[in-house]
């Protein structure tokens, strides 16, 4: 069985999380602070987090932080603010998608979480080079050299999608639909965002990156092999 | 000119020179003057004394001879008096030359013998008349100053004495000395030149005293003008230095207390503002969580009204319903409040806005249960590239099409897309019942809707046509709306293709095309 685990102050929202969840089939585990967080999480590490941003104890984007430390873990943050700030903080956090209370519908948010648990580009295997990188795609690794480099799954499915075509350019749109697997959304700070965390871990110098290259007004494309 | 006008009207320093250095002229020019002239009536009378005692002589040395030659012939006096002249009229080196002249008095009874003579070439006209009749009238030393001509045509100031001499067998004559002033008006000259250069060298100093003395208090005036010019540009920590406690120390002491007072006002009127932004975010995170809970738990009930008698499964539907409306109104509440903190922000990306348009019109014709009239597209072009916050360009574009659909009873709605070189016009036309003058004014008004009594076909919540032109200014656009009863409605939506650039025109005109009359519009 598939483990979530709920991160939320709100009794109410967390059982009905808890509910909605559970009758879709996952397991739940719910945690109501935040400082409670990395202690259940190391003694029963769950497949994904759902992460409220307002905590007492600790709050959520420094929860994510700490997750973020000691694990590639999908994250899913929870915003009721939504304000731009609060969801950049988060995503640079480590968090991995959002989600804006509230939901659209029940089925939204489990769309969401079957997308961050499924294994994507299941249609690439084997090696994929570029630039000094080798990506590993069946082992999900990627290596410089001899040394790994860890990446988060959605990092990892970000550099897969532009390496699989290297040269290729991708919109925002492109990669949200791929990567994210949104159908439509004009949010593209998820993209921004991501591609700065990746290059801070894949770039020689995330200021002059050499693998994923900014396309201006168009989107990102993969670096030719070096 | 104009130049020297401007720096009088708008310089203080300038002004405050140019009468110092005005006045002191004025008392420069006067006590030079008197200074001057004193000088000179000094330098006359001393060579006057000298003159007249040496004239003396000269008459008494010229009558001796006079009266020794008594006994001689006509010629021998004539060449006696010639040598006198030429002896008397010869000085040293370093002495003026004088001259002398004898002159037949006119009255005296005509004589056969003219003993008239004048050393040099001067001219014995220049003799100033008032002194000759002086002489006649006299027998003391006589003088008067006057130009003295000679027959090369110079003229030298000169110094006349004169007196009555008889000479035998010539009657009574006049004799006159003409001392040269040459050398008194030259030091006169040297005094003047003097007196000049020292007047000019004085004004130059004071102008530049002045000069100093007003950089002095106008400096601060200037530094004083800078702050409070620094101050409305909004930087409310700008204070005067007080590095005295002269009257310029009062006035930075009063303004600072003033600048103080302002910026604590300011201070609590943005802590007000604050709180007041912190409570609306917190009131919608308040109000967000309990809705997530809510609507996720009225999906379950909702999930399940198969099972229900039909009265609570309607419930449930009305329940799901209205809790998307209320969701709605909260984001809406949320937008407009956004909009009166002035804490918007734009954040744009390039897109291109036919296809946005087009994924809109399509998401309506999707999601729309009753049956929608149709949304046609029109365009010159396949793309219109633009930078723009896409969120908002999409909830505008939602917001008309919405309000186009809501109103246009069944009848197509037609988007016209025209760009020019800086800005793009989308125009929203509907056929439908319309707006009226009243309603025109009104329709971007918050919670204003055109027929209290329709039926809300798709629940808007009277907030969107307000929000849409709030986002169209925060690009800089402008968003206009035109409407006649019963003929429908034309809004139109003029953005910069860069969000931020200003519109200079409006592609598409507010007055729709298939409708030519000009007619009212807002």
């Amino acid at each position: 069985m598939t483990l979530i685990m709920v991160v939320d102050d709100d009794q109410d929202l967390a059982e009905m999380l808890g509910i909605v969840l559970t009758s879709s089939g996952f397991d739940v585990d719910l945690v109501s602070r935040g400082d409670e967080v990395l202690e259940v999480f190391r003694n029963n590490p769950p497949d994904l987090v759902l992460l409220d941003v307002m905590l007492p104890g600790i709050d959520g984007i420094e929860v994510c932080r700490l997750i973020r430390n000691e694990s590639m873990v999908p994250i899913v943050m929870l915003s009721a603010k939504g304000e731009t700030q609060d969801i950049v903080r988060g995503l640079e956090a480590g968090a991995d998608d959002y989600m804006q209370k509230p939901f659209r519908d029940k089925a939204e948010l489990v769309a969401r979480i079957r997308t961050r648990l499924r294994r994507t580009n299941s249609d690439v295997t084997g090696l994929l080079t570029i630039g000094d990188l080798t990506i590993d795609v069946t082992a999900h690794e990627v290596r410089r050299g001899t040394s790994v480099i860890q990446l988060t799954r959605l990092e990892f499915d970000l550099l897969v999608a532009l390496a699989k075509d290297p040269g290729r350019v991708f919109s925002r749109d492109t990669l949200l639909s791929e990567v994210w697997g949104y159908r439509q959304t004009t949010d593209t700070r998820l993209v921004n965002v991501h591609v700065q965390r990746l290059r801070s871990k894949i770039e020689h110098d995330a200021e002059h990156p050499e693998i994923v290259m900014t396309v201006r007004g168009v989107g990102y494309k993969a670096g030719g092999t070096a | 000119m104009r130049g020297i006008r401007h720096a009088l009207q708008h310089s203080l320093a300038t002004r405050v020179i140019l009468s110092t250095v005005l006045l002191s002229l004025g008392v420069v020019w006067l006590t030079g003057s008197a200074l001057y002239s004193r000088l000179a009536d000094g330098i006359l009378s001393t060579s006057l004394s000298s003159s007249l005692a040496e004239s003396r002589y000269t008459f008494f040395n010229a009558e001796y001879q006079m009266l020794v030659s008594r006994g001689m012939s006509v010629a021998e006096r004539k060449r006696v008096l010639a040598e006198f002249v030429v002896n008397t009229s010869t000085q040293g080196i370093n002495e003026e030359r004088r001259e002398v002249i004898f002159m037949k008095t006119p009255s005296a009874k005509s004589n056969v013998n003219s003993y008239e003579m004048s050393s040099n070439i001067i001219r014995s006209t220049s003799i100033p008349e008032d002194l000759r009749v002086k002489v006649q009238k006299d027998s003391k030393i006589q003088y008067g100053y006057a130009v003295a001509t000679y027959n090369n045509g110079a003229a030298v100031d000169s110094l006349f004495v004169g007196q009555k001499i008889s000479i035998p067998t010539g009657g009574r004559y006049e004799m006159y000395i003409v001392f040269s002033l040459k050398s008194q008006s030259a030091t006169m000259d040297l005094i003047k030149n003097s007196l000049l250069l020292t007047g000019i060298a004085l004004m130059l100093l004071i102008g530049l005293i002045t000069g100093l003395v007003v950089r002095q208090v106008v400096r601060p005036v200037r530094d004083a003008a800078r702050v409070a010019n620094q101050f409305t540009q909004g930087d409310y920590s700008q204070r005067m230095k007080v590095e005295s406690v002269d009257e310029m120390a009062s006035l930075a002491n009063s303004y600072n207390e003033m600048a103080q007072s302002i910026e604590q006002q300011i201070t609590r009127l943005e802590h007000l503002s604050r709180v007041q932004q912190r409570f609306v975010s917190d009131v919608t995170h308040e109000l967000r969580t309990p809705l997530t809970t809510l609507r996720m738990a009225s999906e379950v009930i909702h999930n399940q009204r198969e099972s229900f008698d039909p009265l609570v499964a309607r419930s449930s539907e009305l329940l799901v319903a209205q809790l998307d409306r209320f969701e709605r109104l909260l984001e809406d509440l949320l937008e407009v409040s956004r909009f009166d903190a002035e804490v918007a922000i734009l954040e744009p990306v390039d897109f291109d806005i036919i296809t946005l348009i087009k994924r809109c019109a399509k998401d309506f014709d999707i999601a729309s249960d009753v049956a929608s009239p149709e949304i046609k597209v029109e365009s010159e072009r396949s793309a219109v590239a633009i930078k723009a916050d896409i969120r908002r360009v999409e909830r505008i574009m939602r917001n008309l099409l919405s309000n186009a659909l809501d109103h246009s009873e069944g009848k197509p709605v037609v988007v016209t897309v025209v760009a020019t070189e800086s800005e793009v016009g989308i125009g929203v036309r509907d056929y439908g019942s319309g707006l009226d003058e009243s309603a025109l004014i009104r329709v971007f008004d918050r919670f204003w809707r055109a027929d209290p009594s329709r039926a809300r076909v798709r629940g808007g919540t009277g907030l969107g046509l307000s929000i849409a032109l709030e986002d169209a200014r925060l690009h800089n656009g402008e968003l206009d709306a035109w409407g006649r009863p019963g003929l429908g409605a034309h809004f139109v939506l003029t953005l910069p293709l860069r969000a931020g650039d200003s519109i200079n025109a409006r592609p598409i005109k507010v007055t729709p095309r298939d409708f030519p009359q000009e007619t009212f519009s807002l």
